[in-house]
């Protein structure tokens, strides 16, 4: 089938709320046929939010052809990038690329783009005419949009008429045999310059400082600071503080952010994408969970997910709004992050169980919109005075907060009438309008009695602390956790599936929290416990304070009884305070429950009890293999103080969310600044024979026991890379042809369960990765021991190890011994094939592109024979890329030849880019290289020094050997150093290592001629055709200066059309991690120097214009089966996105079920991804041309060269032999 | 026997056939008995006693299954769909008792 749509691009007034907060200068697609008519009514109303004004949402179906009439009516030329469609990259791209032609219109000019959708999904789109990071740029005001891909057959109407749409971000989705379902777009967007109502930049009133930046959906956000006016004015909830109340509709009404509406039981979609252009979001959705990846029913079960920009999932939740046991009410959904949730990032589900049919009014008179029943679900009953429906049962008061729900609190009111027709038939505490473990006859009980406490928290041994530390504690620890007798670590609860949990909570918080260097005097009087995952009434249980919903917190010394039932094993879960999140959860107000699998059993580590709570437990199921049960939590902003009572990383001024605070792990951190025990040598900084186990969490196991370790993360605004190092597990756990990993981002809320196991002891190095989390210590270890320990049983289905023959190892302040390698290495067959790699590592600048950028303090890793022609400059450093197949022991030889006048900042103090809490680190002249993935033995071939393991560095002269087996084809795995992650990592201590398949050899693209490194190389095979591979290494944190030897201090120096931002700065405001420069492969290429040489926007991605950009041009021929190997090694903790045009690929190359996509998501430090192109070079219809590969965060990466081109020739060229090109000889 | 149809050449009883047969006879001895079946489909695992053999599914009163939901029921489970299994008796070791008691 073939649809049309007429799309311009306009500016536009953007009303952000009906506060009057607005963007003057928005941009927006909008349908040709709603152009006058959206225009007319901003004009009308030009201080209230207007429907049509919301991003561009069309509709296809799989296998349309679909036609655009693209019309830019905006002062630069414009044009519209679609991803995950089919085209032709000449006529239909959106952008202009190398030579291609240029697919952007100028003013008043209009074009044709034409696609084909060969796969369902959310595909984002918008402009690449204007990618200035700055508020004069096109997508941070609002330019893009989405195309959602239905099922073949599938029509849409409005589910408020019922009448068939062209556009619109709600729709209800039929289809001939597929049951009808509603479709939701959630299209987050950031940073959008914005106004108050008087024309101003908001300011926050609590603090009369700046407000923050804006977070929005679908061009809407509902900041906390708004609201809390209306209460300081006294014209609602007078008694109220502001943030318990933030998102109450009894106070306020209703947001002017999505609601998102259905009936109990209706089948649903929620689209989310991200628009934005900087941040990674977590989407939470509450009640509901979902399929990780919607395509393939094996993968995790999920509530959480995070996402970078310009890319998108599909949020379809589990037995339809309301989740299995039909929760009515009001599901709050929102970017966890709790800086960006204040400000605005939330909206509703809203689950009636009554027909609406327009007639009806929420309890503020404001009338309901009708809502059409699905097709082919039963309609909804009508509302009677007797059972009004949600949420007209509800005895609350408009203008005041929510009342508390009925039975649950104790000693609290019973059921008005009306509670009680809508209750279900065995109303309790907990569980009054829908019965969460009423599936189940007598499931068995499992009863918590927790409290929230204030009391400080010592982080480290230095003295760090949070003297208003706030955790949730069982009952029964309150004693000996206030006397000092226990440690104070998140609360983790476990249960079996199957189990109807129940948990009596105490809120023992002083009702009034003192202000200090960090924040405010808040009165934090009431509190919560929000779950994720299981079953809960969201009515009453929510531990929240929803919408219409009632207030399920409770005030100081009161207890409540929440209700929940976990129906299948749902691993770890979260739980954390909804009320006064956003000003406490920093001090440690978050914990955790742990689903088993039915019929487990847990025991304390040590001593064999069972035990229902902790961090660290035996787990034991008659059928399971028993494991170790771990639990991390990693939380940011948390605000702690030195020995001496200094804040740590303290705001500008009280009160500022600008990333106060450092970092912790389960309320520990294990600085970096403190290790330097052995010579000041950071070399060392993980070993324990120099410095000492580190405080944070050593998790305890025997050599060969199962590990499931639950990674979560409790605080507060920031992304994480978790690492483990020597050790890999199933990306998907349930399905076991997922892809192997080794690393993990996480967001705020997310939830990770990672099985594994120990192969052989040692101690394994768990990270997050980053270099401003590893310097502040957010890293441990995992010690598996080979001989019996007496604080540790054995796992009940495991012989006992052999007594102990030696003591354990000590710390004794000096370095370990030098590692022997194991010969064979864990796994390898003794006759395995050898290959062998002579590496060096030293200083040689890097030219980092032609305008003159570089590093004159570069270090990297190369091969021996290539050491020379660095040096002598004949050849240009690249990354390390080496290769080795299934099966093959890998011996490498690791020389130093670093010195210490080398490099730039010997006094200790590496000032850029920055971290927080500096301090002196002196550079070391050790290196190590460690990989990701494939298999040795930790104590001598990790490539580190960790723990109680040899030591496994080089010293200037030293060479180092490793012997790694690649058990399996593993594909992309990173290389880096870990000797010195602050003075290295930045100058380019980093590679590739590829497991390839068995039979691979590898060929120059050009020369044919065998080749040990490369970026690219053709793979042949002896039974497969030949592929071309591109190694592609993103990085970020490089320290560059310009052709005068100026540091250039990214991204600002990057920023094209500069200009002052609302508050009239600059430079808007740069996080720490946002600094350095970036790109790919030891390569950049700034915009800023082409706009320097053409100040014409549109030209700034010409090869015609500009030359080739700097950064690798990946040749081939359309068709060629292309292959590529993506990594980021590098360091910042800025999540990036990756996005090829015009090509797509599964998103786990081993499960042929998972989703196609164009883009990976949350590039962030020790990311490592293969992309087995669909279709090959050129896309479904081969057609030749320039295809960008690039960055998805407008802010900062695509303006400050984080971008290529992947070139697809058409015709033979003389210097590109064709693929298979003499195989047959 | 020779097939006379569009497989002249195939012999039957095929080997797939005394493979399901030898199974079906198994199963069926085993009425009676304590069935522990593992399957590749949800819900997984079965344990409950073999109360007859129709054809080729057999018949099991089920006591246990991952989900409390789908337990005490009868279910037919069809052999192919049985990847793992083991019939109590008498002389050999036994079932776990599976219960939901936490301590």
């Amino acid at each position: 089938m073939k649809r049309y749509y007429h799309v311009v691009a306009i500016p536009i007034r953007i009303v952000l709320n009906n506060f009057g907060n607005y963007n003057p200068d928005g941009m927006m697609y909008v349908l040709k046929e709603n152009e006058s008519k959206v225009k007319e009514l901003v004009r009308k109303n030009p201080f209230t939010p207007v429907d049509l004004v919301q991003p561009l949402v069309i509709r296809a179906n799989e296998g349309d052809t679909v036609e655009i009439l693209f019309e830019n009516k905006l002062p630069f030329a414009t044009g519209m990038h679609f991803q995950d469609v089919d085209y032709d990259v000449m006529d239909s791209d959106g952008a202009n690329v190398g030579f291609n032609d240029s697919t952007l219109v100028d003013y008043g000019e209009k074009i044709v783009y034409r696609f084909q959708a060969h796969h369902q999904g959310a595909f984002h789109f918008g402009d690449l005419g204007n990618p200035s990071s700055t508020e004069k740029g096109s997508n941070v005001n609002g330019l893009f949009g989405c195309l959602f891909v239905q099922p073949r057959g599938s029509w849409w109407t409005d589910p408020v008429t019922g009448k068939p749409m062209n556009s619109g971000v709600f729709a209800d989705i039929h289809h001939p045999f597929l049951p009808d379902r509603r479709e939701y777009a959630w299209i987050f967007h950031d940073e959008m310059p914005t106004l108050d109502l008087t024309g101003n930049p908001p300011l926050n009133p609590i603090t009369n400082q700046p407000g923050e930046s804006t977070h929005a959906v679908n061009y809407r956000y509902e900041p906390v600071e708004n609201r809390v006016r209306l209460i300081e004015e006294g014209v609602v909830c007078p008694d109220c503080d502001g943030e318990e109340v933030h998102h109450d509709s009894w106070v306020f009404g209703d947001p002017a952010t999505p609601i998102l509406r259905g009936y109990v039981g209706d089948p649903a979609v929620i689209r989310v994408v991200h628009g934005g252009v900087k941040e990674t979001h977590v989407f939470h959705y509450h009640v509901h969970q979902w399929f990780r990846d919607n395509t393939n029913p094996e993968s995790e079960i999920i509530d959480s997910q995070s996402i970078s920009p310009q890319s998108w999932y599909d949020v379809e939740p589990l037995y339809g709004l309301g989740s299995l046991h039909g929760a009515i009410g009001d599901a709050i959904i929102h970017c966890h992050l709790y800086p960006h949730f204040a400000v605005g990032m939330w909206g509703i589900n809203r689950v009636f169980n009554t027909f609406q049919d327009g007639s009806q009014c929420y309890p503020n008179g404001v009338p309901i919109k009708a809502l059409q029943p699905l097709r082919d679900r039963p309609v909804p009953p009508k509302p009677t005075k007797e059972k009004p429906g949600y949420p007209n049962f509800i005895p609350g008061k408009v203008g005041f907060k929510a009342p508390r729900p009925p039975l649950g609190i104790i000693g609290g009111r019973n059921m008005t009438e009306l509670e009680r027709n809508a209750a279900v038939p065995n109303p309790r505490p907990g569980a009054v309008f829908a019965d969460p473990c009423g599936n189940v006859e007598n499931p068995p009980v499992v009863e918590y009695n927790i409290s929230l406490i204030e009391l400080p928290i010592i982080y480290n041994r230095q003295g760090w602390h949070d003297p208003k530390g706030r955790i949730y504690v069982l009952d029964e620890d309150l004693d000996d956790i206030c006397s000092g007798k226990k440690e104070p670590e998140p609360l983790v609860i476990h249960a079996p599936a199957g189990s109807c949990l129940r948990v009596n909570f105490t809120n023992r918080l002083p009702s009034i929290a003192d202000g200090d260097a960090f924040q405010l005097v808040t009165r934090t009087y009431e509190v919560g416990m929000h779950i994720h995952y299981v079953k809960f009434d969201v009515l009453v249980n929510d531990g929240a304070n929803v919408g219409w919903n009632y207030d399920s917190s409770v005030l100081p010394g009161e207890t409540i009884r929440y209700e929940y039932f976990a129906d299948t094993e749902l691993k770890a879960w979260f739980f954390h305070d909804h009320l006064f999140a956003n000003y406490h959860q920093q001090h440690g107000v978050f914990g955790a429950g742990v689903i088993h699998s039915r019929f487990s059993k847990f025991f304390d580590s040590k001593t064999g009890e069972q035990k229902l709570h902790g961090t660290q437990l035996t787990g034991q199921h008659p059928f399971i293999p028993d494991y170790r049960d771990f639990t991390l939590m990693v939380q940011d902003f948390s605000l702690i103080y030195d020995k001496e009572g200094r804040p740590l990383n303290p705001p500008q001024f009280p009160g500022s969310e600008d990333d106060p605070g450092l970092f912790g792990v389960n309320y520990r951190n294990e600085p970096l600044q403190f290790r330097l025990e052995h010579d000041c040598d950071p070399a060392y900084s993980f070993s324990s024979y120099v410095n000492g186990d580190p405080v944070t969490p050593i998790l305890h196991a025997y050599e060969e026991d199962t590990l499931r370790i639950r990674l979560l993360q409790g605080a507060h605004e920031e992304s994480h890379s978790f690492n483990l190092h020597g050790l890999k597990w199933k990306e998907q756990r349930p399905d076991i042809e997922s892809r192997f990993i080794s690393q993990t981002h996480i967001g705020i809320s997310e939830s990770f369960t990672l099985e594994t196991h120990l192969p052989q002891s040692g101690d394994y190095l768990w990270t997050f990765e980053t270099e401003e989390d590893l310097w502040n210590g957010l890293w441990g270890l995992i010690r598996a021991y080979d001989e019996e320990v007496d604080f540790l049983i054995p796992l009940p289905d495991k012989e006992a190890p052999p007594k102990r023959t030696k003591p354990l190892p000590n710390c004794t302040g000096e370095p370990p011994e030098k590692a022997k390698v194991v010969n064979p290495p864990l796994n390898a067959p003794a006759n395995a094939p050898v290959k062998k790699f002579d590496i060096v590592a030293f200083h040689t600048p890097i030219t980092y592109s032609k305008w003159g950028e570089h590093d004159p303090f570069g270090i990297v890793f190369a091969l021996r024979k290539d050491m020379d022609d660095i040096l002598s400059g004949r050849k240009n450093p690249e990354p390390l890329i080496i290769r080795a197949n299934r099966g093959d022991i890998v011996e490498v030889s690791l020389t130093s030849y670093l010195e210490f006048e080398k490099f730039p900042f010997q006094d200790g103090i590496w000032p850029y880019p920055p971290v927080k809490e500096q301090a002196f680190y002196p550079p070391s002249v050790r290196i190590s290289l460690h990989s990701q993935l494939i298999s040795y033995d930790v104590k001598t071939s990790a490539g580190e020094t960790v723990g109680f393991n040899f030591d496994q560095s080089a010293g200037p002269g030293e060479t180092v050997h490793y012997k790694w087996f690649v058990d399996l084809p593993l594909g992309a795995c990173g290389l880096w150093d870990m000797t010195d992650i602050r003075n290295h990592r930045s100058l380019g201590t980093f590679g590739m290592f590829i497991a390839e398949p068995r039979g691979a050899t590898f060929l120059d693209p050009y020369t044919l001629k065998p080749v040990t490194t490369g970026n690219h190389v053709i793979i042949r095979q002896p039974f497969l055709p030949d592929i071309r591979e591109f190694g592609i290494v993103m990085y970020d944190g490089a320290r560059l200066v310009d052709k005068q030897e100026q540091l250039i201090v990214d991204p600002i120096a990057g920023f094209l059309l500069p200009g002052e931002d609302e508050e009239g700065d600059e430079n808007p405001e740069v996080d720490t991690y946002d600094f350095g420069s970036r790109g790919f492969n030891y390569r950049t290429e700034r915009l800023i120097n082409r706009l320097y040489e053409n100040a014409d926007l549109e030209k700034l991605f010409s090869s015609k214009t500009h030359g080739d950009p700097s950064t690798p041009v990946f040749e081939s021929y359309a068709g060629d089966p292309i292959i590529i190997r993506l990594v980021n090694p590098s360091e910042r903790r800025r999540s990036h996105t990756f996005h090829l045009h015009n090509h797509y690929w599964n998103i786990d190359e081993n499960e042929i079920t998972s989703q196609v996509k164009s883009f990976v998501g949350e590039m962030v430090a020790g990311k490592a991804v293969d992309l087995p192109l669909h279709y090959g070079a050129g896309g479904f219809y081969e057609y030749p041309g320039d295809y960008l590969y690039r960055s998805g965060n407008i802010r900062w990466d695509i303006e400050q060269g984080m971008w290529g081109i992947m070139r697809v020739h058409s015709e033979r060229k003389r210097h590109l032999p064709p693929l298979n090109y003499g195989k047959r000889d | 026997m020779k097939n006379e149809g569009i497989y002249p050449n195939m012999l039957f009883p095929t080997t797939n056939d005394i493979h399901d047969e030898a199974l079906i006879e198994h199963f069926r001895a085993g009425m009676g008995h304590k069935l522990l079946a593992i399957t590749p489909s949800f819900p997984f695992f079965f344990i409950g006693k073999i109360r007859d053999v129709v054809e080729d599914h057999v018949v099991v009163d089920v006591e246990t299954v991952p989900n409390q939901e789908l337990e005490n029921r009868r279910w037919y489970i069809h052999v192919h769909n049985i990847e793992l299994f083991f019939i109590e008796r008498e002389e050999g070791p036994k079932i776990p008792e599976l219960n939901d008691e936490i301590f």
